[in-house]
């Protein structure tokens, strides 16, 4: 009994190591593909920092004190030093610590995210569910409109209508920003999550602007995520209605809303966790067409300004936290596997 | 019998009911002003450092200078943090008596040590202003030397090499780089000998009329009046800059008064603002101009017929009447409008005969192939799409190479295109000098002179002779001799052909809702705030 423990324990423990090696030489590479990619781009970050018209002394100095007069490789090395000594060096666009910068806009990100997935699982499993159960009728065909309707919009164009119709013409929704300006720099920054900020304030008001900015970005975000949902859990769903197990849980005289959630939908659980973890992941990543409508100051805008300008040292902390959260949300959905089925156990 | 379990439709239901609450009637505080605007170009805060029109703004308010340029009349130079000031007789000493009683935000004194110290700290530090002082002959090494402070009330500027007053005026009350700041404050951040530039990127130690609460980048900035302000406190509280990069967003938060002023919006929104009630519009003229760059690094642009023909082949009217409403108004001359020293245009048009019969004599009667480098945006991409269209009626056969600012104008600091579609010129002194200087002048036209903040230097446009006459023209002491001597300039460069060919002057178009009274934008860019208010 203790050597099989002792085994199983050895087992876990190269397990454990060989997933942290992987995951190191991942984000390696793609520290490393970024920081290639980034010097080769016909950017300069010199010109982003002085302007166009400083004179070449300036240009010099900036250049100098940058570090880009050192070979790719010494800058890549001296880049991956800092980072081990918990230094991922100056934003250029803001001037603070790249991690500060990322501590500051990544919880707008993550409000918006997290209540679009919050919106398409809501909306797309049963939409899913409801196709796959009426295949080739009425609900199959709505849900396909609905879903063909959230891949196929320009999130952009339904963005500026969603502005113009809620916001403009029916009052309903805030307009752009996270809260109504007014109230800007007046609520505790806690959490960063302003919902949850305005809450542990008690200010109601702040509150409901907050709420009515934040409805539409997510909903018009979370539409993609419906369609991608959706049409996953339709074609598992699919899948296991076919089986021979529901032939018989009818046959023995179960509901058909029983046959349906307690048995085809719970054995699809497992593939939806990867399905919604992986879209939960891209929505994380920042959508930077949705913040730059909504002017939303979430890390898929910072990270597009911090790519125009060339400033690889916010570029490569953001890529790296993009890495990290997919390893995160894979970790996530592998402890989440063995919850729901025993199998894996 | 339906296969949705009751919860769901309950959750649903819940969604759509708060989805649907009607918000508040939209209307900013009315003891704040809101101002939506891109940010993207606001890096630094730091007044060394500090590039930009927006930057110039956010820190005339946060800052003072010396003296200021009127808002109504740009000619005229207004006393400031200087209560008076002395040009000696022989023009190269100037004296500033301080304001007496001036304390920063901080609470400390302001004297002519700080006013001393922060101009010797943009050349110290050689950063993007340091140029503007540079070109008057100050360096780090003399800077203590030439820039000081008599007593704590008296402020002296000795220029190091013959220039005119005027335009060392113009340049304290408009440059981004002649703001005073609070020394004592700014040593007490500095970090080893940076000369506090590190904290001054997001943190500002001035004497102005609001004092900056927080600046996040990419987001919002925040002001708050500062009640101790030596010109009496601001009337609104709060100011609240928030950035938003999208114009129809702008457009939609100004028309439900969710903004007070709307800046950088495209030239289709500002035209259908253009009749609501609601909003009013102002246009601000900027000192720099739209124009075609040739490269006469470019055998084919060094033959000045080529560039008669090039400049024969622009659509100056049609660009200005349809491109370029909201974004400039039509400027064949290097010089801004409105300057005493600016000839008329010379009334350029496209004339593509003309032009094929000087293509035909430089030995071109069939065109040639060419590229355009130009930024992708309005009106720059417009203009080029013209110019590629009148260029083919010539047979000239040019491809757009599109690219963001910093391709399209790091090409050109390298010398490394053929034609760029531009915009470029001098600062906001109202001075012919300023656009001369940016835009001809070029004292030495060797690569490797590296003179890339001199767009003549960029174009390899050579002209010993105009040189000669703009350092003339800059040192002249009486005013009517300095007037013709830039005219003559003006039609010298003409017949010369210069490779930068001017087609409009940069406008600025602000929104303003129309409860906000005395908002009065500034052609310099320091478009103070103190006085404005709401009318309710």
């Amino acid at each position: 009994m203790v050597v099989m423990t002792a085994s199983a324990l050895g087992a876990r423990a190269s397990g454990t190591a060989r997933r942290a090696s992987t995951v190191l030489v991942t984000l390696l590479g793609l520290l490393m593909l970024t920081f290639f990619i980034g010097r080769v781009m016909p950017l300069d970050p010199v010109l982003a920092v002085v302007g166009p018209d400083a004179d070449h002394s300036t240009y010099q100095q900036v250049y100098l004190a940058m570090g880009l007069d050192k070979p790719l490789w010494t800058q890549f090395g001296l880049y991956l030093n800092d980072l081990l000594h918990g230094n991922f060096g100056n934003a250029l666009l803001t001037g603070h610590p790249v991690l500060d910068d990322i501590r500051r806009v990544f919880p707008a990100t993550l409000e918006l995210a997290t209540l679009a997935i919050l919106f398409g699982v809501l909306i797309g499993l049963p939409l899913g569910v409801c196709a796959a159960s009426n295949q080739g009728r009425l609900g199959d065909h709505v849900a396909r409109v609905i879903t063909l309707f959230g891949y196929s919009t320009p999130i952009f164009w339904l963005g500026m209508i969603g502005l113009l119709v809620f916001y403009a013409w029916l009052g309903w929704a805030g307009g752009a920003g996270r809260i109504d300006l007014g109230y800007d720099g007046l609520v505790p920054d806690v959490t960063g999550l302003l919902l949850i900020d305005t809450s542990l304030a008690g200010d109601w008001e702040a509150f409901a602007s907050a709420l009515r900015h934040i409805l539409l970005p997510a909903l018009i975000l979370g539409l993609n995520s419906v369609a991608y949902i959706s049409r996953m859990t339709r074609s598992f769903m699919l899948e296991q209605l076919s089986q021979e197990y529901i032939i018989t849980a009818r046959v023995k005289g179960l509901s058909r809303r029983q046959v349906v959630w307690g048995h085809a939908f719970r054995n699809i659980l497992v593939q939806l966790l990867t399905v919604v973890a992986l879209a939960y992941g891209s929505l994380l990543e920042g959508a930077v067409l949705i913040e730059t409508v909504f002017a939303w100051p979430g890390f898929g805008q910072y990270l597009t300004s911090s790519l125009m300008l060339g400033d690889m040292n916010a570029v490569m902390g953001c890529v790296l936290v993009i890495g990290l959260i997919f390893v995160a949300l894979n970790l996530i959905s592998d402890a989440l596997y063995k919850v729901f089925d025993p199998r894996t156990r | 019998m339906s296969i949705f379990p009751s919860l769901w439709a309950r959750v649903l239901a819940a969604i759509m009911v708060v989805g649907v609450v009607p918000g508040a009637d939209a209307r900013t505080p009315v003891d704040q002003l809101i101002v939506g605007m891109s940010m993207v170009n606001l890096l630094s805060l730091d007044p060394a450092a500090a590039t930009g029109l927006d930057v110039a703004e956010v820190n005339a308010n946060l800052y003072d200078m010396l003296l200021v340029q009127d808002v109504a009349e740009p000619d005229r130079l207004l006393p400031a943090l200087a209560e008076r000031w002395q040009v000696s007789d022989d023009r190269t000493t100037l004296t500033f008596t301080l304001r007496p009683g001036v304390r920063f935000q901080s609470g400390n004194p302001l004297t002519a040590d700080d006013v001393a110290w922060s101009l010797q700290r943009v050349l110290k530090l050689n950063l993007a202003l340091a140029s503007t002082w540079k070109a008057y002959g100050f360096t780090a090494a003399n800077a203590e030397r030439y820039l000081r402070a008599q007593d704590a009330n008296t402020f002296v500027l000795q220029l190091p090499r013959p220039s005119d007053p005027l335009l060392v005026l113009n340049t304290l009350a408009t440059s981004p780089s002649a703001f005073v700041l609070d020394r004592k404050t700014v040593l007490e951040h500095q970090k080893n000998t940076d000369l506090g530039a590190a904290w001054l990127t997001t943190h500002a130690a001035g004497s102005g009329a609001f004092v900056l609460n927080d600046w996040r980048a990419n987001d919002v900035l925040l002001m708050s009046r500062f009640d101790g302000y030596w010109g009496g406190p601001a009337k609104l509280k709060r100011v609240v800059m928030r950035n938003m990069t999208e114009s129809q967003s702008l457009r939609l938060m100004i028309e439900r008064g969710d903004l007070d002023i709307a800046k950088g919006m495209s030239a289709p929104d500002i035209s259908a603002l253009q009749h609501n009630d609601k909003v009013r519009t102002q246009t601000l003229q900027r000192g720099t101009l739209y124009y075609v760059a040739l490269s006469m690094k470019q055998p084919v642009f060094a033959d000045e017929r080529v560039r008669k023909a090039i400049r024969a082949l622009i659509d100056y009217q049609g660009i200005n009447q349809t491109v370029m409403p909201h974004y400039g108004v039509i400027n064949q001359r290097p010089l801004p409008l409105g300057l005493a020293a600016r000839l008329p245009d010379p009334g350029y048009r496209l004339d593509v005969e003309q032009a094929r019969r000087w293509l035909a004599e430089a030995g071109y009667p069939q065109g040639f192939k060419t590229t355009i480098r130009v930024l992708a945006e309005p009106p720059f991409i417009n203009i080029a799409a013209s110019l590629q269209a009148t260029l083919a009626q010539a047979g000239i056969e040019a491809s757009i190479i599109t690219g963001t600012g910093n391709q399209v104008y790091g090409a050109m600091r390298e010398r490394n295109f053929d034609i760029i579609v531009g915009r470029g010129g001098g600062g906001a002194e109202r001075h012919p000098h300023s656009s001369l200087r940016t835009l001809v002048y070029n004292p030495d036209n060797r690569d490797e002179a590296r003179l890339s903040n001199f767009q003549g230097w960029r174009t390899a446009f050579f002209s010993p002779e105009l040189n000669r006459l703009i350092e003339q023209a800059e040192v002249e002491p009486d005013a009517s001799k300095q007037l013709a001597a830039y005219q003559q300039i003006q039609v010298r460069l003409d017949q010369q052909v210069g490779a930068i060919v001017p087609i409009s002057q940069m406008t600025d178009t602000v929104l303003v809702y129309a409860d906000v009274t005395d908002f009065h934008g500034h052609s310099a860019a320091t478009t103070r705030y103190k006085d404005v208010y709401k009318t309710r």
